[in-house]
């Protein structure tokens, strides 16, 4: 079966040796690396966001950079994309933040959108704060809004950058429980790929794959 | 040279980019971006319009009241209508308004759109499956242009009552006044104001875009993206009025 992620022979920035990755359906995988090593820019070249230097990034078997704009664009969203920092348009409330993706790419009543963005701020806890924009929200539910977003079509495979930056452990914790999606008898629901700096120690069970960037080399976590 | 060259290359790119862009809107997105514009225009027309009256009626009474004094010495009171039409109406309306709309609107897209580029909204927004061009672009085209011209009909509508008000204080009654507006106003004067507003619609909806998202990520771009675009628009407003005199006046 085709890995719903997989990196073929990527130059990451500042590095020679091009790198191989791949990320197992039904899995958690953690590429750990020191700030400005390059492990930030993986997220961006799954998504074609980005154009690395060498090798290319299949989702779902798929070259997204390789799709006309339109297609592309179409693409990107069977798949839940976490940018660094949160992403979230400043001049929307956190839950119009969240709504964006549905208007925009279903066509889903207004009523209908609003009974799913109900559930999603319930899910993720940040119904209180539903209306604020993101300048008057704390970081944490900035985080939760952005991937509650990025949850927002329900992904079978989530690309999270740097999603614990700036959490405590146990929010942390809990947004990776909600971006696996629940459990399966095969693993977690959704397949994860995550890039950072580190990861909370209380997040190693949830997480099945791990490796570290060293010398320009993947290097896998026991 | 080569650098204006460049810039207008570029600047054609991006806009043919976005009108393709319209063309394949989603349904869904229609609604997404119909909501950007209303904003859009409430902040770029509606918010503007004490400036654009203020601006109008002052313009407008100082060079009635002078015009109606010195036409009137000359035994030419007929020539005011002419004067207000073309001068207030068709030249000074839609360029002094571009101008205010460029000033005050142009820069704040121009720099809302780089601080969103810089914050990675633009890049969340791809990653979304959203087309930036859709989102930002768009609507903000759409609502500039929408605003421009009805900011011009203000101004044409503004300028001739503040006209009537100078007549009166130089003697003329509105009566006399009206007959002279109205017979010196063609259809071809009316389409040209339109299609002058249009123009510099197009223009300060586009060239702020344009410098707005053409910064690369660092927040020091952005005060830059938004004086060229106020500089570039500014520039473009005066050679295109100027292209109209030469070619249609």
């Amino acid at each position: 079966m085709t890995a719903p992620l997989r990196f073929e022979g990527i130059t990451l920035p500042g590095h020679q040796s091009p790198i191989n990755l791949e990320v197992p359906e039904h899995r958690a995988v953690l590429v750990l690396g020191p700030e400005a090593s390059g492990v930030d820019a993986l997220p961006g070249y799954a998504m074609a966001l980005d154009q690395p230097a060498t090798g290319r990034a299949l989702v779902f078997g798929e070259d997204i950079a390789r799709l006309p704009r339109r297609s592309a664009l179409a693409f990107r969203r069977k798949v839940g994309y976490l940018p660094a920092g949160d992403g979230l348009i400043h001049n929307l409330s956190l839950q119009d933040n969240v709504a964006l993706p549905l208007r925009y790419g279903s066509d889903l009543s207004e009523r209908e959108i609003t009974g799913r963005i109900r559930i999603m701020l319930t899910l993720l806890r940040i119904t209180d704060a539903a209306e604020r924009r993101p300048a008057d929200a704390t970081e944490e539910q900035r985080r939760r809004a952005a991937l509650a977003r990025a949850l927002a079509f329900d992904p079978a495979l989530v690309i999270l950058a740097d999603p614990f930056d700036g959490l405590t452990d146990r929010a942390a914790a809990e947004l990776l429980e909600l971006a696996r999606g629940g459990e399966t008898g095969t693993g977690s629901r959704r397949t994860v790929f995550m890039t950072g700096q580190s990861a909370p120690q209380l997040l190693e069970p949830r997480i099945e794959v791990r490796y570290r960037l060293a010398k320009g080399e993947l290097q896998r976590l026991s | 040279m080569a650098r204006s060259i460049a810039w207008l290359g570029a600047l054609a790119r991006f806009f043919f980019r976005t009108l393709e862009a319209a063309r394949w809107l989603p349904r869904a997105g229609r609604r997404v971006a119909f909501r950007v514009l209303l904003k859009q225009v409430w902040f770029t027309a509606l918010q503007a319009l004490p400036i654009i009256i203020v601006l109008s009626s002052i313009l407008s009474f100082l060079v009635i009241s002078q015009a109606v004094r010195e036409l009137g010495r000359l035994g030419a009171t007929e020539l005011l209508g002419r004067l207000i039409v073309v001068a207030i109406v068709r030249e000074l309306g839609p360029l002094i308004t571009a101008l205010a709309v460029a000033g005050r609107s142009g820069t704040a897209i121009a720099a809302e759109l780089a601080t969103n580029k810089v914050m990675g909204e633009v890049n969340a927004l791809e990653g979304m499956g959203i087309d930036p061009l859709h989102y930002h672009v768009l609507p903000r085209f759409g609502a500039v242009i929408l605003s421009v011209l009805g900011l011009v009909i203000v101004f044409d509508v503004t300028a001739i009552f503040s006209g009537l008000v100078a007549a009166g204080a130089n003697g003329m009654t509105g009566q006399r006044y009206f007959e002279i507006v109205l017979a010196s106003l063609s259809f071809r004067d009316v389409w040209l104001t339109v299609a002058k507003a249009l123009v510099f619609g197009v223009i300060v909806g586009m060239i702020p875009s344009f410098h707005g998202l053409a910064v690369r990520g660092s927040p020091t771009e952005i005060p830059i993206a938004a004086s060229q675009a106020a500089i570039g628009s500014i520039l473009t407003i005066f050679l295109c009025s100027g292209l109209f005199v030469l070619l249609l006046a």
